[in-house]
Order: C-alpha cells, then sequence, then structure tokens
C-alpha cells in the first residue's frame, strides 16, 4: 500500500518538472485550492434577489427631482444674426431673424444690435451677453411629481427659474412649463390621458426640450415651432404588435394654443377661445439588430398670436429615428403655414401691431454614436454632428435661406452630471447678407 | 533523478527546517523524522498556496506556469492527504483526497489508486482520529470501483475548515440596505471560479423586474419571463454584459447568459420606468442582504479576503480587507452609502436618456 502511494507520490513529482520556483515561506493553507484547476466551486451560496418591499400607501408619493444647468457661450459679432439697417424683413419681425442659440433652451446671445433699433425678430429670447464670452444660469429645474403607489394618477409639475439679463435690465423670470395630470386608466393597455399644460405631441424634438436630455446643448433650427407647452388636453395609446417587433401609437392634443415656443406664444390663456388640434401617428420596428421609429404629425387652428379666429396656423411633419450598431440618426422634416393676422400680435414678449403671413420650411438629422465607458466615473461619452437648414419667408418680402453645422461631444458622467461641448456655424444662404454669428457653446447639467 | 526532484520539491515547500519530513513523504515514511508539519500546533500543510509565485513574461510562461500548477496541486493534495492521515486527521484527508478527485482530467492511476484511500479515509473520519491505522489495501483491478467523471460543477468537498462570514448592511440611502450584494475574494490566493447557479428567473409582472436586484456567479443563465399582457423587452447598456431580448409576449421568455463580472442595468425599451439590476459576481462566497440588511455567506476557507459590496444607491462599490478565522466571522457590520440619486432619467436602448415619469 505504502509502496503504491509512494511510487505514485514520485510519478506525480516527476511530471511536475521540478525545476519550479516554489515559495520560500508558505501561506496557511485555504482549502477551497481543491477546486483551483480550472473546477468550478458551488460553495453553497445562493441569492433569491431582492425587490423592495411597496411603499406604504402614504409614503413615495411625491418625488422631487430637478437640475441645474449652467454655460459658458461667445457668440461672434454683436451676439445678433441681424445685420444693422437691414430693412428685409416686415415691421412685426424687426431684426434678429436667424440669431443662433446658445443654451438648450434655444436663448440667443443678444438681441440687441446696439442702436437703439426696434427688435424682436423671430422673437427669442435673449441670454444678455450680447458678443462676449460668458457663464450662464441657464435653467434652474425643479420636478415635483405625486403619485401614490398602486394608483392611476399621477400630478406633475415642472418649473424653472431662467436667470437673464437684458439692456433694460434684469428680465429673470419663473417659469411654469409644465403641470397636469395624467391617467393611466387601464393596466394592460398603454393609454394615458393627460389634462393641463404639457409637451407638444409634434414631431419628436419636443423629447429634447430639456437639457439633461438634450444630445447637445442647442435645439435645432425648426424648434421654436414645435417644441413649445400649451394648456388642454392629450390622449397617447400605443399598440404593441409584437409578432412583427412593431408598435403603432398615437398623440393626439387639443390646447389653448400651437407648439410655438413660449417666446412666439400669447399668454397662457386662450387668445381665440378656439382649439388648436394637432397629433402625431408613430410607428415603432424593435428589432434586435436595429430600432426604427418613424412618425408623421399634423397641427391646425387659429393663431397663437391673433384674437382673429380666421387667421389659422397650419404645420405637417415627419420624424424618423433609426439605431443600429451603436449610431444613432434621427432628422425631422417641418412644414409652417400662418395665415395674415388682422389684428394685433399678441406674443409673450408684448403686443405689435401687425401680423404678417408667414412660411417656414426646416428640416435637421443628426447623427451620434454613444460609447458605453465601464469607469465608475465617466459613463458614456456621445459625441455628435447635425445639419439643419431652414428656409422661411413673410408675405410679400424675400425668402431667407439658412443652414446650421453644429458638432459637439457630451460626457455622462455619475449619473447625475453632464459636460457638453458644442460649435455651431450658422450660414446664410439666400436672401439675406452674411453676418458673423458662429457660436461656442457648453453647458454641464447637474441632475438630482 | 525522480526522486532528486522530489525532494528538491518538499524541501523548499516546507522549508530547510522540516526537509526530513519531506523526505519521509517520498520515503513512505511520513510521520517520522523532523516533525510532522500537519500535526504541529499552528503549523499545517504549507504548499498549498496557489497560484505558484512564477513570473510570467511570455505566452510560454503563462503555459508553464499552468502545467506546473497543475501537477503541484495533484502532488500537494496527495502528500498533504497522506501526512493528514498519518496524523489522524482523516477528515482532512478525506477532504484532500476527494478534492483531488475532482480535478478534471485526471491521470487513471490516480484515480485508480486514490478512490478507495480517500473512501478509508471518509470513514475513518466518522470514527476515532487519534490511532491512525494502516492504509487499505490497493484495490484489484477487477475490483475497481467505477470511476465517475469529474463533476466541474460539483458541491464543493465537504470542509471541516469551511466557515461562514454573516452581518449586517447599513446605509444605502432612502432605499436602505436592502439587495446589497457582498462577496469575498481571496487576498491570500486565487479566488476559485464559482460554479454558475441554476434556475434564476427576473419576471416582467406589472411593469417591474421582480425581482428588482439579483445577484449571480459568473456563468449564470437568467431567465426573463414575460408575465404581463403586452409585450415587453428588456436589453442592457451595460457592458460587456449588454445584451438585447427583443420584443416578446405574455408566458414566453428569453435567456441570457452573464459571462463577465459587474453591474448589469436592465431596462425595458417599451417600458420607460423599468429598471433592475443583476449584479455578477465572481467568486462563490456571495451573499444578497435582506431587506433589514442582513447577510449570510456561507462555506468560506478560512484566509484572507477583500470584502465588496454593491448597492444601487451608492455612487462607488465599497472593498476592505477581512480576516475569516477558524471561527468564521459574526455580527460584521457593514455600510453602505446613499449618495446615488436614483435615475430620474433613464436610457433606451440606443442609450438616449428617456424621461421615464412621463412616459417617454
Amino acid at each position: 500500500m505504502l509502496s503504491g502511494l509512494g511510487a505514485l507520490l514520485l510519478a506525480t513529482a516527476a511530471r511536475a518538472q521540478a525545476p519550479l520556483a516554489l515559495p520560500q515561506a508558505p501561506m496557511p493553507p485555504p482549502d477551497d485550492s481543491a477546486a483551483d484547476d480550472g473546477g468550478l466551486v458551488d460553495a453553497g451560496n445562493d441569492s433569491a434577489g431582492y425587490t423592495p418591499p411597496a411603499p406604504a400607501p402614504a409614503e413615495s408619493a411625491l418625488h422631487i427631482d430637478g437640475y441645474v444647468d449652467v454655460g459658458f457661450a461667445k457668440a461672434q459679432g454683436n451676439g445678433t444674426s441681424f445685420p444693422r439697417q437691414d430693412i428685409a424683413v416686415p415691421a412685426d419681425y424687426g431684426v434678429d431673424t436667424f440669431a443662433p442659440a446658445v443654451n438648450a433652451r434655444g436663448d440667443v446671445a443678444s438681441t440687441d444690435p446696439g442702436d437703439g433699433r426696434f427688435l424682436n425678430g423671430f422673437l427669442p429670447r435673449s441670454a444678455g451677453i450680447g458678443g462676449n464670452a460668458s457663464f450662464l444660469l441657464n435653467t434652474l429645474d425643479l420636478d415635483l411629481r405625486y403619485q401614490r403607489p398602486g394608483t392611476p394618477l399621477m400630478i406633475f409639475s415642472r418649473v424653472q427659474f431662467l436667470p437673464r439679463l437684458s439692456a433694460a435690465g434684469d428680465a429673470g423670470r419663473f417659469l411654469v412649463e409644465q403641470a397636469f395630470g395624467r391617467l393611466m386608466p387601464f393596466d394592460r393597455q398603454e393609454l394615458s390621458i393627460s389634462v393641463g399644460k404639457f409637451d407638444s405631441v409634434f414631431g419628436i424634438e419636443y423629447l429634447d426640450n430639456e437639457a439633461p436630455i438634450r444630445t447637445g446643448v442647442t435645439p435645432s433650427l425648426a424648434a421654436r415651432y414645435t417644441t413649445g407647452q400649451s394648456i388642454g388636453a392629450k390622449v397617447f395609446y400605443r399598440l404593441q404588435l409584437g409578432a412583427i417587433g412593431s408598435a403603432v401609437s398615437i398623440n393626439a392634443a387639443a390646447t389653448n394654443s400651437g407648439n410655438m415656443v413660449e417666446s412666439l406664444q400669447a399668454p397662457d390663456a386662450s387668445v381665440t377661445g378656439g382649439p388648436v388640434v394637432s397629433a402625431r401617428l408613430g410607428y415603432e420596428l424593435n428589432l434586435r439588430p436595429f430600432q426604427l421609429k418613424l412618425g408623421g404629425s399634423a397641427l391646425h387652428g387659429p393663431r397663437n398670436d391673433q384674437r382673429d379666429r380666421k387667421a389659422m396656423q397650419k404645420m405637417a411633419g415627419g420624424d424618423l429615428r433609426l439605431f443600429v450598431a451603436g449610431v444613432a440618426l434621427s432628422g425631422e422634416y417641418v412644414r409652417v403655414d400662418e395665415d395674415e393676422g388682422s389684428g394685433p400680435k399678441l406674443t409673450n414678449l408684448g403686443t405689435f401691431p401687425l401680423a404678417s403671413g408667414f412660411h417656414a420650411r426646416a428640416w435637421w438629422g443628426q447623427l451620434g454614436y454613444a460609447l458605453a465607458i465601464d469607469t465608475s466615473s465617466l459613463q458614456k461619452v456621445t459625441p455628435y454632428v447635425r445639419y439643419e437648414w431652414r428656409h422661411a419667408w413673410f408675405d410679400g418680402f424675400v425668402p431667407i435661406t439658412v443652414d446650421r453645422l453644429v458638432g459637439g461631444l457630451r460626457l455622462d458622467l455619475w449619473d447625475a452630471l453632464i459636460i457638453k461641448g458644442e460649435v455651431l456655424i450658422n450660414r446664410e444662404r439666400a436672401g439675406a447678407p452674411n453676418v458673423p454669428n458662429n457660436v461656442y457653446t457648453s453647458s454641464v447639467v447637474y441632475q438630482w | 533523478m525522480v526522486r532528486a526532484s522530489l525532494v528538491r520539491a518538499c524541501v523548499l515547500v516546507v522549508g530547510g527546517g522540516l526537509a526530513s519530513g519531506s523526505i519521509s513523504v517520498a520515503a513512505g515514511n511520513p510521520a517520522g523524522g523532523g516533525g510532522n508539519p500537519a500535526a504541529a500546533p499552528g503549523r499545517s500543510w504549507p504548499a498549498d498556496e496557489m497560484p505558484l509565485p512564477l513570473a510570467v513574461h511570455t505566452p510560454q510562461d503563462l503555459a508553464v506556469k499552468a502545467v506546473a500548477e497543475r501537477q503541484y496541486l495533484i502532488f500537494n493534495l496527495l502528500a498533504g492527504g497522506k501526512l493528514a492521515y498519518d496524523a489522524g486527521n482523516f477528515a482532512g484527508a478525506a477532504a484532500k483526497w476527494e478534492a483531488l478527485l475532482r480535478i478534471p482530467r485526471l491521470d487513471p492511476e490516480v484515480e485508480r489508486v486514490m478512490r478507495p484511500l480517500a473512501d478509508d479515509a471518509r470513514a475513518r473520519a466518522g470514527g476515532s482520529p487519534s490511532s491512525p491505522g494502516p492504509l487499505p489495501a490497493p484495490v484489484a483491478e477487477d475490483e475497481q470501483p467505477e470511476v465517475t467523471p469529474p463533476d466541474s460543477t460539483a458541491k464543493a468537498p465537504p470542509r471541516g475548515a469551511a466557515v461562514s462570514v454573516s452581518g449586517t448592511v447599513s446605509g444605502g440611502g432612502n432605499l436602505g440596505p436592502g439587495g446589497t450584494v457582498i462577496w469575498l475574494k481571496r487576498a491570500d490566493g486565487h479566488t476559485p471560479r464559482p460554479a454558475p447557479a441554476r434556475g434564476k428567473v427576473i419576471s416582467q409582472r406589472n411593469k417591474t423586474f421582480l425581482p428588482h436586484v439579483l445577484a449571480v456567479p459568473v456563468g449564470t443563465t437568467v431567465d426573463f419571463r414575460n408575465e404581463d399582457d403586452i409585450f415587453h423587452n428588456v436589453f442592457s447598456l451595460s457592458r460587456p454584459n449588454d445584451f438585447d431580448t427583443g420584443l416578446y409576449r405574455q408566458g414566453t421568455s428569453y435567456t441570457q447568459t452573464f459571462r463577465k463580472a459587474g453591474m448589469v442595468q436592465i431596462l425595458c425599451n417599451i417600458h420607460a420606468s423599468m429598471l433592475g439590476y443583476v449584479y455578477v459576481v465572481d467568486s462563490p462566497y456571495y451573499a444578497q442582504a435582506d431587506a433589514n440588511g442582513a447577510f449570510k455567506i456561507k462555506n468560506v476557507p478560512p484566509g484572507e479576503y477583500e470584502l465588496e459590496t454593491w448597492n444601487e444607491a451608492s455612487m462607488h462599490p465599497t472593498k476592505q480587507r477581512l480576516t475569516v478565522g477558524p471561527e468564521g466571522v459574526r455580527s460584521l457590520v457593514l455600510k453602505v452609502s446613499g449618495d446615488k440619486a436614483a435615475p430620474t432619467t433613464l436610457p433606451d436602448k440606443s442609450g438616449k436618456p428617456r424621461q421615464a415619469h412621463l412616459g417617454y
């Protein structure tokens, strides 16, 4: 017996190819060494997983989120896009037809050319920095959401503080961007009904309204027509067609005004008393290799800024989103037509004597690649480029065509911090003189 | 030449002071000479340390090291079991020899000789270990038991030394410590590869993932089951465990194997509010805290460990040194931070953030 084991040890040792540097100061034996050699150890540990206990009805009903968006921007020239003494536009659109945005809200560096000229143009909001480089506190956002666990009703409000300076001084303001109740009556159906002040249903860029969501820093040239909030009711319904990896959806709204951004809207009260109806029909193809989303949108109703109910606004558009192999392509086409109004124009910036007929055709396309980074701090790097084109005219005036090339980089850190940098190259292609109005802008967003 | 090699190896393993004992192993007289490492107080068979401290600079070095470690392990288990047997530690001998017999692709000769010895040691472990008896005679060729192929996912051998590590986790912010994943990695050697867990399921029910957090060892396949009346999708952007199930209907499922360690955030491309986690550990010594933070890791061999934790509310996983003694560790107090807020935006499968609370 002993000889057998001894021989075995000898043979085993012989296979070990003796000249190995064996440990000089061995450690106490780990008994699990038995399975080190390619074996798998089942130590009997197991986990059934963990699910947090359902909160008591009174708990966790109120959720408070928000973000702060600060930036640093520099615009060429005097911060406007309008050449001095230009008279190519009607009096109700005095200047700044194509002011380039410097932040996520679409604010421009300035609407003041410095010579006291009447200003409103396309009615952009001004960040008040002119042609100087400056830090900006773009948005301080607070979201309140109340929903008792297990109930189908949610109440949501989004309040924002927007500190601004203008030539006249402090122009900061609070904005109740959204405030609505949403009912989802069926567990098994994707149906929601919302009443209050809420996002547009037109196109896809409203999805990017907030700085943490938007891939880049600034909105597109078309965003001022499609991303405004208004008051009314909306219904969303989606039907999954899983057998073909698809879904169809409809998002429809009847509101007191259209989708123009805040400065182009009249105050929140309905001006005409007539509703503006809008809707988007969507189709999604969700396959493992790629995802495709298509949509068609339309809007019809009285102009936002007229008491005359016969002056209508009409919009139509199409959108596309394609995701494949980490690359996200998105784009949108928008067509805008506004009848000439008979009365004064009422906007969020004041009352103006004329309301010219207006038309715009615009599209944009964006290509981005979200590179996931496997570190605890830097989680994602997203380079992106966007091209935008807009052709617009007032009745009786020369059409003006501009385009914009945007490039930037977004860094997502710790699930809470986003850093973005962006360059906007603005070009006046037809109907307007070239103006030095390129923009270098950046944004740091912290969300909680 | 063979004998010289063995002597050299053993002398180096146990050190100069134990040279005669080492030689006696090869000579078939393990209890004699200058001492018995297995029986000496405070000392034990010292040659189990793995991996071997062999320099690796080239692929050839790595191959040599792998071969050497395999043979080294076989030798250690053979000889260590013998020393334990001769010292009357039959349970120890049985554990080492049974472990030896679990090594994949073991030489049939070793198998033939050692299996009856291991059985004998196991039988004696139930009796008095104080008076070592003679080793059983080798089994005749025609009496050999049927050789069972090594089961690479077999239960770890019975081990008298294995203990448990238990305690309580606190912290985790508003979410609390429940679901915290705790695992041990050897600090003084190689952490064994864990056997995959079986029967792991994450359901999609009422537009939630159940369980919300699931800890699994590397290599585990998880069955994602749709128990809702609507279609679901499950995807993850957490590399290298990223995956996408596509759409699937009620009553159907999709399996996904998680081959790399780390956190895997799971989402639904259709329902923006759905969020869950799979945490993949590369150690067989792991546990998940219950709602009160209590946890217990079983069958941990004593030694030096790095104890690591992960909680979804913590910005960073924690890591700390832990010594596991012969009695195990009880009432361990751990704290995880709650400095990571629940995400307000969850990405779709293109990585684009969505406002989950608004449904888009």
